[in-house]
């Protein structure tokens, strides 16, 4: 590794949001966002609705461009940079290549309705990765086997249940083997009896070591798996502790939103 | 004369059997000019439609401007204008029926440019971000997953625009283009018998339409999103498909030598 990439002074950072702004019209969304992820970490994300939990993932993940602040992923530097920051810059990235090694599962899913589940997955290794057909599906499908699918790897999503079709989303993701996933409040749009399958295969990820970034108000997973517990409001980091957070959370706010949702 | 006779005749329907070579050759550049002009103008389309939709101040505007314009237009006014305003008043070496090509091409990319974005705006901004996510390219993310969606969406209502291109056609018989209308009327008006030559041109169109409809509703068929195993499966190619897939799925549950990855 270059001196660049230890730059943030410490060798097991896999990202780093600094000073992160984010406006959307006159409606300043992220107010300022500072939050470091090391390898192996579980971040667990909470906080109200439209305090800005979605625009931060995507804002980390560059599918939004944000207004200032830098986000640093693995030794490369993106975004536009704090205002007034010297020092040296370390090498800059193109989002493309740090889209290809962050995972993203959404609130919605978001597979492509037309085409199988196995062609899902298989067609970034395809496009991205430039793989030959044959191996792609034959890597594909047995990330589908690992989400426990391989039986419906010819499916059409919308022949998918919701948890099923999260579960090939996952495996999308999880086929370019990226450096850390983040997930979306990847179980609010399910039916409850289909929220345990996929908070079971996120579980099997976790004590697998993967580096996650969790928005969820699954408490039980949240206090089971979140190393670094996060809670957010009106586009604020109000408090970020460990598990005690749970129980004693030390802002008002905190414990307020806690004993709501609870 | 003869004519003459023929035309006081009685409705004589084997009149029509005996000219089918005149009917044959004009429908013959109604399906010409209408197909040409019509893939020229769904790639026009889509082109108009992508800059439609441009974030940029002034090409979003222009292409606004060039839309409303040519669907503004009446086409007879603006097939008599390309051709004889500016093509024969100016010594321009082009032909009524590349006239009547450019003419059909210009004003249906307007109306399917719109119709092209629309469908393009019906795909959630998810699926982009989706595509963009896995490490796909803005080029790859709108070939590849945005527009085979958006394509499926605007099926019936391009559909509906070839059907009225078939019948826009007949417009060119003005500038003299030698397709069904054009033909029908020579025709007619060379042997008297109008009631037979129109009747023959009305079933001729009706039969063409109609059967474009059909052709529209099998392919809205054969590639919906939903019931896609029914329609599917018959297919060789979707019989292949099959086969591979159960191919995959023994390799894999087999307990066979599973490839690499984290065991999730
Ligand atoms: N693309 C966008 N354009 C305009 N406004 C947006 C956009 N995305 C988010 N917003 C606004 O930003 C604010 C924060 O939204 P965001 O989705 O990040 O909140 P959230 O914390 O994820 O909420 P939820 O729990 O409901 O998902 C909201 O006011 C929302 O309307
Ligand atoms: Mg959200």
């Amino acid at each position: 590794m270059t001196a660049a990439a230890a730059a943030p002074g410490n060798g097991d950072l896999v990202l780093r949001l600094r000073g992160i702004h984010k406006s959307f019209g006159t409606n300043h969304v992220l107010r300022g966002i500072d939050l470091s992820v090391g390898q192996g970490q579980h971040v667990v994300i909470f906080g109200p609705s439209g305090s800005g939990k979605s625009t931060l993932l995507r804002t980390a993940n560059l599918l939004e461009q944000p207004d200032s602040g830098s986000v640093w992923f693995d030794g490369k530097e993106y975004g536009p940079g704090i205002p007034g920051a010297g020092g040296e810059d370390p090498p800059r990235g193109k989002p493309r290549d740090l889209r290809q090694q962050v995972g993203m599962v959404f609130q919605q899913f978001n597979l492509f309705p037309h085409i199988t589940a196995l062609e899902n997955v298989a067609l970034a290794l395809r496009r991205v990765k430039g793989a030959k057909r044959a191996e792609a599906e034959l890597e594909a499908a047995s990330y589908l086997d690992q989400v426990g699918l391989l039986d419906k790897i010819g499916a059409y999503p919308s022949q998918l249940s919701g948890g099923q079709q999260q579960r090939v989303a996952i495996a999308r993701s999880l086929v370019m083997e990226p450096k850390i996933m983040m997930f979306d409040e990847p179980t609010s749009a399910l039916d409850p009896e289909l929220v345990g399958e996929v908070l079971g295969v996120m579980r099997t990820l976790a004590e697998s070591g993967m580096t996650m970034v969790v928005v969820t108000h699954e408490m039980g997973f949240a206090r089971e798996a979140g190393d670094v517990n996060i809670f957010m409001d009106e586009g604020v980091i109000v408090e970020q502790g460990g598990r005690e957070i749970y129980s004693h959370a030390r802002e008002p706010r905190t414990q307020a939103f806690l004993d709501a949702i609870l | 004369m003869t004519a003459m006779a023929l035309a006081q005749a009685v409705f004589r329907p084997e009149f029509i059997w005996d000219n089918r070579h005149i009917f044959v050759g004009g429908v013959k550049w109604t399906l010409v000019i209408s197909l040409v002009s019509f893939v020229l103008a769904a790639v026009l389309g889509l082109v108009v439609a992508l800059l439609r939709m441009s974030p940029s101040p002034i090409i979003g505007p222009i292409v606004a401007a060039y839309i409303n314009l040519f669907r503004a237009i009446p086409l007879l006014v603006f097939v008599l204008f390309v051709y004889y305003g500016i093509a024969i008043q100016f010594n321009l070496t082009i032909t009524a029926i590349q006239a009547g090509i450019l003419t059909l091409t210009v004003q249906y990319s307007a109306w399917l440019g719109e119709i092209f974005r629309s469908g393009i705006q019906a795909v959630p901004d998810g699926q982009r971000q989706a595509a963009l996510s896995v490490g796909m390219g803005r080029a790859q993310a709108f070939f590849r997953v945005t527009l085979p969606q958006a394509a499926r969406i605007v099926i019936p209502p391009t559909g509906n625009m070839f059907i009225g291109m078939i019948k826009d056609s007949s417009l060119v018989y003005l500038i003299g283009v030698e397709e069904l209308l054009r033909v029908s009327y020579v025709l007619a008006n060379r042997t008297f018998r109008y009631f037979e030559v129109y009747m023959a041109t009305v079933l001729v169109y009706l039969i063409l339409t109609t059967g474009v409809y059909f052709l529209v509703k099998y392919i809205e068929r054969r590639f919906a999103l939903v019931d896609l195993l029914v329609s599917k499966t018959r297919s060789p190619f979707a019989r292949r498909k099959a086969a591979r897939l159960r191919r995959l799925q023994e390799s894999l549950s087999g307990g066979g030598s599973a490839p690499s990855g984290p065991s999730v």
